[in-house]
This record gives structure tokens, sequence and C-alpha cells, in this order.
């Protein structure tokens, strides 16, 4: 047998594993597709739909179903990357038979694929922009990818740590679960951090998530910006979960992969 | 060659340590096919686990320098809802064969398989005997220095039986074989040398036979 480096173990596993997971999302389960870009436009049909009904005065110089979108699309993927990283281990628990395949390498191929997914439910929600006419143009493209990526960044890590303490205390995973309805509504995706009152604005600043979701707002939209948004307090939320997870990780692996 | 150095694996049950191997320290010579003995639950499986670099030691140290199959077994090594052509192609593409060569694996374990219009169902919907004949079929399409055999070749029906042991045969004449058994005439046929699992001990036996004999020993 031929003897083949640790890096390119590891690319034909992550790879493997991330063709798997395609098949597991499109293949079996014929929905996949649809469900990709549901969860995403239910929220923007009843935020818009809530919005128009109570006529509530529209922010000015802003697409209300394009801020929806945008927010939503973001959130989604950060909440997917989270969830589907606490459910890697145990839904790849028979692979492990198999020597080459690290827990690790399931959460990043899952990451890929949620990458992947949230990019075609942003191509289709382009182009029903395009076709209902609404004002999609971007403000700053290039730093509404880079929140984007570092937004994917954050969910890594702190997928990563969650799966980490979730295997060893099942609790951990199931608060992180429950966590995810309340977060929809306090991570400024249906308003502007600016729109709230001063207490309450203080408060929701502590989510690391209104960060990520005021930057994209921010850059995306000519008439909003991004005064509210500390670059250093999510690069704290970025940098300190995946460095505790690949610690506890590195520590873990071999219990994760024995049980 | 395989180095156990120090090895002590326990698991912890409520109230006491069960230890399968307590500081072992053993090498298993090279260019031998070996035949696992022991009773239920004396840790066959699990030394297996850990040859095969998928368990690990809660102390000590085991090291080889061949290479070796996964554990073929009756449980574990396929994903339920992935069909029996994708787990194939799973496994093809971590042992980085390329697509044409992933085809060519395809078309023998299909065929090896017998498993028809089931190489493309979930693996759920499968046998213990289906998986078995899908897992050593695949396996024959690698190139290892040991086979890891939990038990498999006791399943699937006598037609099948026959057919993987001629299979084996013909394999372990560039490879060998760590083997877990309780059907003594397979243990016999294909294994030079055995080893028994007893009381977190392992006791070696330069002849297969032996091996059997203390065994037996054991179980009276």
């Amino acid at each position: 047998m031929v003897r083949r480096s640790s890096f390119s173990i590891f690319k034909s596993v992550v790879t493997a594993l991330f063709l798997r997971e395609v098949q597991t999302r499109f293949g079996t389960k014929k929905l996949g597709y649809f469900w990709a870009i549901f969860d995403a436009m239910l929220m923007v049909l009843v935020f818009a739909g809530l919005k128009m009904a109570i006529a509530e005065k529209a922010m000015p110089g802003v697409d209300f179903p394009v801020f929806l979108a945008s927010g939503f699309l973001a959130f989604f993927l950060w909440k997917n990357i989270v969830n589907r990283s606490l459910s890697a281990f145990s839904s790849n628990v028979s692979l492990f038979a198999y020597k080459q395949v690290k827990p690790f390498d399931t959460i990043l191929a899952r990451v890929l694929l949620e990458i992947l997914v949230s990019t075609m439910a942003t191509l289709v929600f382009i182009a029903i922009g395009f076709y209902f006419e609404f004002e999609i143009a971007v403000q700053d493209f290039n730093m509404v990818i880079l929140a984007v990526l570092w937004l994917i960044l954050f969910g890594f890590g702190f997928g990563l740590m969650s799966a980490v303490f979730a295997h060893f205390y099942e609790t951990f995973g199931k608060i992180i679960h429950i966590m995810m309805t309340p977060l929809l509504f306090v991570s400024a995706l249906m308003y502007t951090v600016d729109s709230l009152p001063t207490v309450l604005r203080e408060l929701i600043l502590y989510n690391p998530l209104v960060h990520f979701m005021e930057m994209i707002h921010g850059y995306y939209f000519v008439a909003l910006d991004t005064k509210y948004v500390d670059y250093e307090y999510m690069l704290y939320w970025t940098l300190i979960p995946l460095y505790i997870g690949l610690y506890f990780y590195t520590k873990g692996e071999q219990r994760i992969l024995s049980t | 060659m395989i180095e156990l150095r120090n090895v002590t694996k326990y698991y912890q049950t409520k109230h006491e340590r069960k230890y399968i191997l307590n500081n072992v320290t053993f090498t298993i010579p090279s260019g031998v096919n070996v035949g696992i003995l022991g009773r239920n639950g004396a840790g066959k499986s699990t030394l297996l686990r850990m040859l095969g670099g998928i368990d690990f030691p809660n102390s000590g140290i085991i090291s080889s320098p061949n290479s070796f199959s996964w554990p073929m077994g009756l449980a574990g090594g396929f994903q339920g809802s992935m069909t029996g052509r994708q787990n194939v192609q799973f496994v093809s593409r971590i042992y980085g064969k390329s697509e044409y060569e992933i085809k060519k694996v395809i078309e023998s374990v299909k065929e090896f398989s017998e498993l028809g219009d089931y190489f493309d169902m979930p693996i759920k919907t499968y046998s213990s005997g289906m998986k078995s004949r899908l897992s050593f079929g695949l396996s024959l399409s690698f190139d290892f220095d040991y086979l890891i055999i939990d038990e498999t070749l006791s399943v699937g029906d006598k037609n099948f039986q026959q057919k993987s042991k001629t299979a084996l045969r013909k394999k372990i004449e560039k490879c060998h074989v760590l083997l877990v058994s309780h059907s003594m005439p397979v243990l016999k046929e294909m294994c030079d040398v055995g080893i028994v699992v007893h009381n977190g001990q392992l006791y070696y036996c330069d002849r297969i036979e032996d091996a059997i004999e203390r065994y037996n020993q054991i179980n009276t």
C-alpha cells in the first residue's frame, strides 16, 4: 500500500465526507433543494407581511424584504453551521470505523456543505429579487462578503466547541438548540440597532450576532451604517470559541472516536 | 509485525474497571496469519479495533510498520442512510482512489457481493449477511498488509461462505489476516498462530491448534 501524506489523506476524507453529505441532502431526500431556501423564504414572507399589515413606517432608503432576506440568509447560514456541527459526530459514528476519518473532518465537511447550500439559496433569492424588481443593489460588495466569511468562521469555531462539549455533556447541545429560536428575535434581523431604545440597544449589543448582522446590513444598504459594529468584540467571539474548541478537540479526539 | 508495549485497556463499569488488557507487552511476529480466540466479552473485538487504529489503549503503545484494513465486522463501517454503491464510493475516496479506479472497485464489489438491486438501496434495509458480503467484497479491492476480520466469515449462506473463503485464501497469498472467529475449522484453515484473550492477558501459541486447545480449557 502506497503511503500518503497526512494532508492528502485529510483532503480525500473531507472530499468523500462532503460528497456523502451532498448525496444524503439532495439525493435520498428529494426535497433537499426546496428546504435549502424554505426557512429563509418563510421568514422573509412572514415578517415582510407583518410589517405591511402593521403599516409601520418603512426604513427610508431600504427595501424591507431585501433587508430581511440578507439578514435571515446570514443567520440561517450561521445557525445551520452550528446545528449541523452539533450532530456531526453522532451521525457519522459508523464511518469512524475507517481510521482515516477523524471527527474534525465531519464538521469541516458539514460547514462546507452549509456554505454550498447557503450560496444556492442566495442565488435563488437574487433571482427572485431581480424578477420582482426589488432594490437589491449592494453598497460595498467586498465588505459584505468579508462579513459573511467572518460569520462562517465564527459559526465554525462556535460549532466545533459546541460539538465537543455536547459530546461529553449532552445537555450542552440541547441548550444550544433551544437558544436558536430566541436568537432569531434578538439578532437585529427584522430591525436595526439604531431603531431600538437606548436600554435595549445596550443589552442587545452583547449578542455577537447583532454585530455581524449590523455589519452585513450596514455595508449592504447605502442608507444604513456600521457605527454600532464592534470589530474587536466580534474577533473575541471568533477566536476564543475556536481556540477552546480546537484545544478540547485535540484532548478528546480519541475519546470521541472510541465511543 | 505488531508490537504492544505495556498496553492497558479497560472499560469503566459502575463499580469497577473491567480490564481487557492489563499491562500487556507482546509482539506478533510478521509473516503469520493470526487467529484470535476468547470468550464473549473478553475483548477480542476491542483488540482488533485497537490494532486497526480506531480505538486506543488507556495507556501503553501499539505500533506497527504495516497497514491494516478496517475491522470487518457484523456492525459498523457503513452509514445506514447511504446505499451500498455510495458506501463503496466513500471508502474508495478516503483511500485516495481516482474516479476511474472507483468505477472498477464498484464493478468488482457489485459482482462479488451478489447484492443485485440492493446495491442501490440504503444499507439500513440490508440483512446482516448482506452487510458482511458488501464489507468483505469491498475489502478485497484494497491492498493491506493485514486484513482484520471479525466473525464475518461465518455469516451468509453456504455458497457465499465457500466463495469468500476461496477469495480470502487467494488474498492471503499477498497479505496476512487477523481473524476473530468462533468457528474452529475456519481458524485451523486460515491461521498459523493463535492468540487467546482471557482475563486481561494475551496468550500466544505458535500453532493454532495449541491456541484452540487452550481456549477449550478456559471454557471447561
